[in-house]
């Protein structure tokens, strides 16, 4: 390879590269045969783990250090970074890819529309576009990557074909389409502000010194935030979330509350690091979104009765809180934004599981209304432990010791920056979620109610009740509840297991 | 002997757990073996927490390295009170529930969250690292909120729900701005060790920052203890939960409140603690008459008690308020005090309340003089204690509170300091009115119907007990008072006398 020349390690590049010749084996394959339908899941899931196994190369690096390739020959500039964070968010975006093929494992009956190639290479190509947008760090293939992220979510929306699902889709799509002008607008604005294709420090400080170019950088940077505000749900970017969530199949749903949020904070992660060195004001706009974010989420969930746009509005009061870190100027922000965004997704995962469960086993109405949850204990105990373990562990209370961290680490940098009047409103919101996940979880333990157990026996054919206890939820669908949940317990027995990976 | 420290957590942090687990996964555990485990745990618990106390063990070990939080455990004066307390009254719960068990849902369950309950406060009371101590305070929530929320009062559903939702969220609140003020406390001295935090005493912090800190603080801790004006998730707690759930509430888990303004605000920040405590001991004895005048027309024995609570606590923070060691160890016996006797009162009002169908004191009842002399005797015992009479073990907290704030600190406004001590003086006139009036309603008359079955078996062994340490720390008060004295006066930095 000569020096004029990228230089180009396919190693570091593998948990791009691996879901991406995924998506294209797949195709190939169904062109090949036909009729296959299991055989793109295990392509998929073997390319997925793939990617997974290489990033373990990056995690737990110390700060500073970062593998990296596609560099520019002379300049030392390198186009892909893989530093502990960034390996990190890979590795959750690529194993919540693999939650959502557990969740959408075709049955024996029902022909998912389009096939499962089409839903499979979808699904892999997002996840490609989530694990490229954490390593880029120049601003075409940043964008490229967190379109790639985006636009496949759009289809695997879309495909389910009901009503609901098209008007989600639309929403969905009007979102990507402004964000993705928005976030192009601020490409062009960094482009002439720094005069760099690179999202570096470097650049973001020699226009930040320059007094003609500072206001174009610091508007490059709010719509950066504003662009990537639609893809977190940040408020008021947020409308489109819980049509959406409830318009898809559950196991899209679980991918754009998991491998969607983690391709944008990802996106979001690169540019701050870029413009930490600034100081507060790019970031003052950050607290204000957040703190609207996380008192309007709350609210909004407070008053839902359908458990899916429940935990659509719990993404945007989430996703206040991811971002909440990242209104401080401080070393630990990015880190402690990352381990919140890992604590809700593993938690929000879990969750989709067990519901994605209980349609298969009670039916979908059932299954998405939470009145129907009142005695969920009594009978299903074990979906019923891993849903509560998951509800707490969003609320942020013991036995969910990894959302309390989580909550911990994410307050612990806007204490630091003296952000008092932010932080009790962190703290109000705090009582908010509780009472939201509580609210969910008081059903779930709550006896069932006697005029309901009275009306059973009214219920025709008399049988049907035990009828529709007999049907067992599909074995991958078990396998992604049992996974996730050993995470979770996992992480919240020992939390510095998920600390750890993000680096010191 | 680190092994013991270790036990004391693990062992109910375990079986609690355990307990939780095993009536769901497979058939459910009958009611007689879930207290007999129960029992052999929190008796094996006890026996580890007193060797503990005795021992002293320290653990400190590393636990989240990237936030440089460390499991770090160890007992001293102050807490092995506390600890001894918990630990006993665990013990004690149980030995009640055989006599009186619980109704709701599966009793495995029950005794699984009184476990982890006991698990938080103990855990709470062991930890020197600041965040810890905020990850044990959150440990309770949860068991307690089942507590409340399974097994309290089934009359009314809607008020179940709204009393144990209402006990999470107002908790939750005060944790949370407690957390805010712990991470601030940290950052501000660069240490999160509690026990190098009361070394400093708040030397490397300026007083604007140590103010802003103290307040987040006391506003968070002081929803658990909890002080006027933001007590008002207590009595709807104490009135739905079940015996044993308000007898952990009342007698451990609003300890950990004043607990951790001693540990947390009064050692670390003495400059921001000193500008506050004026304003802090004007609620607290806003607490003390309105708790009092709330019990003089209250008919609903539990709430009663429960508002009682808010008044004995509002010595608490009198004693906490007037910045002498005198005040401090009248406040840590205060605490002890109030554990014991509430403890003993909602034994008594939850038997009482099972046996009537109901805690109305409007209804005409048999004289408990007449039909139960075992219940009355343990009664008059407890609101005597309650109303402060000398020789029982209310007295000395409360009568040291109100000496120590006639006198207070230098940097203390005097005057203020004793017209408070004035009005609390009104307070404990006001308490022996209130417990007289109960007294008069449910101990003393003639009527002997609807007659009831007295005390016996568990539940007389426990009141008797408790009746025994009122008796006992109100005639020997040395035996607390000494155990906390050198801790206190080094936090109050006065040289020992």
């Amino acid at each position: 390879m000569s020096a004029a020349v990228v230089s180009v390690n396919a190693g570091i590049l593998l948990p791009v590269l691996a879901p991406a010749v995924g998506a294209a084996v797949v195709l190939v394959t169904d062109v090949a045969v036909q009729h296959l339908r299991r055989a793109h899941y295990v392509i998929a899931l073997a390319s997925l783990l793939v990617g997974a196994l290489a990033t373990f190369a990056g995690l737990g690096m110390v700060s500073g250090t970062a593998r990296r390739t596609l560099c520019l020959p002379g300049s030392g500039r390198c186009m892909y970074v893989a530093d502990s964070v960034g390996s990190t968010l890979q590795l959750a975006a690529l194993l919540a890819a693999v939650l959502t093929l557990l969740l959408s494992w075709p049955d024996d009956k029902k022909q998912p529309r389009g096939g499962t190639a089409v839903i499979v290479s979808l699904v892999l190509a997002a996840t490609a576009g989530a694990t490229a947008v954490a390593g880029a760090r120049d601003l075409g293939s940043w964008l490229v990557a967190l379109e790639l992220a985006t636009l496949p979510t759009v289809a695997l929306v879309a495909l389910r074909g009901a009503r609901s699902a098209i008007s989600g889709a639309i929403a969905l799509l009007t979102t990507a389409l402004v964000s993705f002008g928005l976030l192009a607008l601020s490409a062009a604005l960094w482009f002439t502000a720094t005069g760099s294709g690179f999202l570096t420090p470097e650049a973001a400080l020699a226009a930040f010194h320059d007094p003609g170019r500072r206001p174009i950088l610091v508007l490059a940077v709010v719509v950066v935030i504003a662009g990537i505000g639609f893809k977190l749900s940040l408020v008021p970017f947020h409308a489109w979330t819980p049509e959406a969530y409830d318009g898809a199949p559950l196991s899209i749903a679980a991918f754009l509350a998991g491998v969607s949020k983690i391709a944008a904070l990802a996106a979001l992660l690169v540019v701050i690091r870029a413009v930490a060195p600034l100081g507060a004001s790019p970031l003052a706009a950050i607290g204000i979104v957040s703190a609207v974010s996380m008192t309007l989420g709350n609210i909004m969930a407070l008053r839902q009765n359908g458990v899916v746009r429940l935990l659509a509005w719990s993404t945007v009061a989430q996703a206040g809180w991811v971002v909440l870190p990242l209104a401080a100027v401080s070393s630990g922000a990015v880190h402690a934004s990352g381990t919140y965004l890992l604590a809700y997704v593993l938690a929000t995962l879990l969750i989709f599981a067990v519901v994605a469960a209980l349609v298969q086993i009670r039916g979908a109405a059932r299954a998405r209304d939470l009145g129907e949850y009142r005695g969920l204990l009594a009978d299903h105990p074990v979906l019923a432990g891993a849903l509560g373990l998951g509800l707490l562990s969003l609320a942020g209370l013991p036995p969910g010791f990894l959302g309390l961290v989580a909550k911990v680490a994410a307050l612990r940098p806007v204490v630091t920056s003296e952000l008092w009047l932010l932080a009790v409103i962190a703290a109000v919101n705090a009582v908010l979620g509780v009472a939201v996940y509580l609210r969910w979880l008081l059903t779930v333990i709550s006896t069932p109610d006697a005029a309901a157990q009275a009306s059973l026996p009214t219920v025709p054919g008399g049988a049907a009740p035990v009828s529709a206890q007999a049907v067992r939820a599909h074995p991958a669908t078990l396998v992604a509840v049992g996974l996730t949940a050993v995470a979770l317990v996992l992480t919240s027995l020992s939390p510095q297991m998920l600390l750890g990976l993000l680096g010191g | 002997m680190v092994a013991l420290l270790i036990g004391a957590l693990v062992i109910p942090a375990v079986t609690g757990t355990a307990l939780i687990v095993s009536g769901r996964v497979s058939r459910p555990v009958s009611e007689v073996n879930a207290n007999t485990v129960s029992l052999v745990t929190s008796v094996v618990t006890a026996a580890l927490v007193i060797a503990t106390v005795i021992a002293r063990p320290v653990l400190n070990q590393p636990w989240l390295t990237s936030l440089g939080v460390r499991l770090h455990f160890e007992v001293d004066g102050i807490s092995a009170p506390l600890l001894i307390l918990t630990a006993a009254l665990s013990v004690a719960v149980v030995v009640h529930a055989r006599s009186r068990p619980p109704h709701g849902a599966s009793p495995s369950t029950f005794y699984g969250c009184l476990h982890l309950v006991e698990l938080g406060a103990l855990a709470t009371f062991l930890a020197r690292d600041a965040v810890v101590f905020y990850v044990a305070f959150e440990v309770v929530l949860i068991p307690m909120w089942v507590l409340i929320a399974r097994y309290g009062d089934s009359r009314d559903l809607a008020a179940r729900a709204d009393a144990s939702g209402r006990f999470v969220l107002y908790t939750v609140l005060g944790s949370t701005l407690m957390l805010i003020g712990i991470l601030a406390l940290v950052q501000a001295s660069g240490t999160a060790d509690m026990n190098a935090l009361a070394v400093l005493h708040g030397a490397r912090i300026e007083r604007h920052t140590q103010i802003i800190i103290a307040a987040l603080l006391l506003v968070g801790m002081g929803i658990k203890v909890p002080v006027w004006p933001l007590h008002t998730w207590l009595p709807p707690a104490h009135t739905i939960a079940p015996t044993a759930g308000s007898v952990m509430l009342a007698a451990i888990l609003l300890k950990m409140g004043t607990y951790g303004i001693v540990r947390l605000v009064i050692a670390p920040l003495p400059i921001g603690f000193g500008a506050l405590a004026p304003a802090f001991a004007v609620v607290g004895v806003i607490g003390i008459i309105w708790g009092g005048l709330a019990c003089l027309v209250e008919n609903d024995l539990k709430r009663l008690i429960a508002y009682s609570s808010v008044a004995h606590m509002g010595f608490v923070v009198l004693g906490l308020s007037s910045g002498t060691t005198v005040g401090l160890q009248a406040a840590l016996f205060a605490n002890i005090a109030h554990g014991v006797v509430s403890a003993l009162l909602f034994f008594l009002v939850g038997g009482l309340k099972e046996r009537w169908g109901s805690a109305d004191l409007a209804t005409a009842r048999a004289a408990l003089r007449e039909v139960s002399p075992r219940l009355g005797i343990a009664l008059v015992v407890g609101f005597a204690a309650s109303l402060g009479l000398p020789g029982l073990v209310g007295f000395w907290g409360e009568f040291l509170a109100m000496y120590s704030a006639w006198s207070p600190a230098p940097d203390r406004p005097q005057g203020l300091m004793r017209f408070l001590v004035v009005m609390a003086v009104l307070g404990a006139g006001v308490a022996a009115a209130y417990s007289l009036r109960v007294l008069k309603l449910i101990w003393s008359g003639d009527r002997t119907s609807p007659a009831h079955a007295d005390a016996g078996g568990g539940e007389w062994s426990v009141l008797a007990v408790l009746v025994a340490a009122v008796l006992v720390l109100g005639v020997a008060p040395g035996l607390l008072l000494n155990s906390t004295f050198k801790e206190a006066a080094a936090i109050t930095m006065q040289v020992p006398r």
